[in-house]
């Protein structure tokens, strides 16, 4: 049990001394996750309100599909990601294989589906009331859709922490797209993975400490915003 | 607006869901700056029709005209001159002043705001100071509902529909609602459609009076609409055992759940029949109500536990006067009954 006490000291010296390949892998999947939590907020919630607002044929299908994307396995996603931007695929002409952007569109197709079913799933909770009142006042269709978004935020953030949860985490991703290419595109799960494989336990346990400190300070803002609105 | 434009018609109108008819309109007209009052049971259509009429839902089928033009949801024609009141009362999440000033907002008109949420604030007999910077969580029932009413009253509307304003609060906030809402038709000549059960209230403030049923309006006189079962008595007539075990007679019923439209003729203070056809029930009074415009004064009978509604002029008044308690008959013809 030594080596996980040891480990655990190694990881506040590493986090206090600035160990730059610990500060490097943070920097990584702190710019990558935004750059896939934001493109999957900006696409999925106008989608998710879509799904969970009108009535159409076909919605039921689709609802059951958005469910079912929503427990992609990563590497799954990792490896049509890669063979979509592989030099032999598709996508190949853009380079975009083991490189941050490349990792954010595997990351964006895991979280997309999070972010649209959570956000169907708060837009139907959302009372019929609703509706009525905000038509009621005069409002047009963009002010409908503004002020139903409001209105249920705090679901929609809930929705929102699940998915950035979920690309925080994900190691799969990152280490068939991304290469675990150190100072590039190592990520805080895939360093942890290598690090733990060469037993260096100190490594992985600092910057899984670190994992859990963004993950607190998300849920410490999340939790002020939602007192202040 | 031209004064012979009529603010509302209906044409041709059906509206359904899932597939089954709940509002069907012919034809039909609401003056400007007049008061409707909508009387039916529950799922009779009133709260679907204000619906349509407060442009939240398109009819299935028909058009609905606002000054002469047809509308929709989120028409510009109407959209910022028209606005419901729902039965429950419902504020988004925020102040009492966000709810308020929400709709000036939409318009862009945000001159004096705080003035104007103050003064609608004020029209519901809310002390603005206590309550405008109120969360929507921390205001009960009665006052939510005003809020609301608030919210409506702030933007000045051409047309305010009114959905059971008064169902859900209690005596004090109900007279708050009606005052206010009567005040915005004598100041801002708002026209008022209100769908209530309070019978009473609309006798006294309504210019007319629909009465709808199963989707459909089936009259705008004070008629007594009774329902079914209907049952064969031991008699061999149709008709209904009241709770006194007086016998309310009908014709044959198209079906046992049929109601029946009952136009009491005649009241008087003896039990008396001048044709075969005529039915005469001994029944009590329980309120006597005045309608504003005609000076017409409607006397609710209640016969077993049923109650019949005839209006007399101020001279039939006069001649045979009548107080809530007092025992009298009614008769009704089998002839003129009518089935919905």
């Amino acid at each position: 049990m030594n080596f996980i006490l040891d480990g655990f000291f190694q990881a506040i010296d590493l986090l206090i001394t600035g160990n730059a390949e610990t500060y490097s892998a943070i920097l990584v999947t702190v710019r990558v996750s935004s750059y896939s939590i934001g493109s999957s907020l900006i696409l999925g919630i106008p989608l998710g309100f879509c799904l969970g607002y009108f009535d159409f044929s076909g919605k039921k299908p689709i609802r059951t599909i958005v469910d079912t994307l929503m427990a992609l396995p990563t590497v799954f996603i990792g490896l049509l990601v890669y063979a979509f931007l592989t030099n032999r695929g598709p996508l190949g002409n853009f380079s975009l294989l083991f490189t941050l952007p490349g990792i954010a569109i595997g990351q964006t197709i895991l979280a997309l589906p999070i972010v649209i079913g959570l956000s169907a799933t708060a837009i139907e909770s959302m009372e019929k009331k609703l509706r009525i009142t905000i038509m009621s006042m005069g409002a047009n269709r963009r002010q409908l859709f503004l002020t139903s978004l409001w209105e249920s935020r705090h679901a929609l953030l809930a929705g929102a922490i699940a998915a950035y949860g979920r690309v925080m985490t994900e190691v799969g991703i990152s280490m068939m797209v991304g290469g675990n290419i150190k100072w590039h595109t190592r990520t805080i799960t895939t360093a942890i993975a290598l690090e733990t494989n060469k037993g260096q336990f100190g490594m992985g346990v600092a910057l899984g400490l670190v994992l859990l400190t963004i993950a607190f300070c998300v849920n410490f803002s999340v939790s002020f915003l939602r007192r202040r609105y | 607006m031209k004064l012979d434009v009529p603010i509302y018609e209906i044409r041709s109108l059906k509206h359904s869901y899932a597939g089954r008819l709940v509002l069907e309109i012919q034809h039909l007209k609401v003056q400007p700056a007049s008061i409707v009052g909508l009387i039916g049971p529950n799922g009779s259509g009133k709260s679907t029709l204000l619906r349509l009429l407060g442009l939240i839902e398109r009819p299935t089928m028909g058009q609905i005209f606002f000054n002469g033009r047809s509308i929709g949801p989120f028409s510009d024609e109407a959209r910022f001159q028209v606005t419901l009141l729902p039965q429950e009362p419902f504020l988004m999440k925020r102040s009492v002043f966000k709810n308020v000033s929400y709709g000036l907002k939409l318009r862009n008109n945000k001159d004096d705001l705080i003035g104007r949420v103050n003064e609608a604030l004020s029209l519901v007999g809310l002390a603005s100071e206590e309550f405008v910077q109120r969360p929507w969580y921390a205001l009960s029932g009665g006052e939510a509902q005003r809020v609301a009413l608030a919210a409506r009253l702030a933007l000045k509307p051409k047309v305010l529909l009114l959905d059971e304003p008064t169902a859900s609060v209690d005596a004090a906030s109900a007279q708050l609602i009606k005052e206010a809402s009567l005040r915005a038709r004598q100041e801002l000549g708002t026209t008022l459609i209100v769908a209530s059960h309070d019978w009473q209230w609309l006798y006294e403030v309504c210019d007319d009076i629909l009465h709808l049923f199963n989707g459909k309006i089936f009259g705008s006189r004070r008629e007594t609409m009774v329902f079914g079962p209907w049952q064969e008595l031991e008699t061999g007539r149709w008709g209904r055992k009241l709770s006194d075990s007086q016998e309310l007679l009908v014709p044959s019923p198209p079906d046992k759940d049929a109601a029946a439209v009952i136009d009491v003729f005649s009241i008087q203070d003896a039990e008396s029949r001048e044709a075969p056809n005529d039915v005469c029930l001994r029944g009590i009074v329980s309120r006597l109500t005045l309608e504003r415009n005609s000076g017409c004064i409607f006397v609710t009978i209640v016969a077993g536990n049923v109650p019949f509604v005839v209006g007399l002029s101020q001279q039939q008044f006069q001649d045979r006067p009548l107080f809530p308690g007092k025992t009298i008959f009614i008769r009704y013809s089998l002839d003129r009954i009518r089935w919905i």
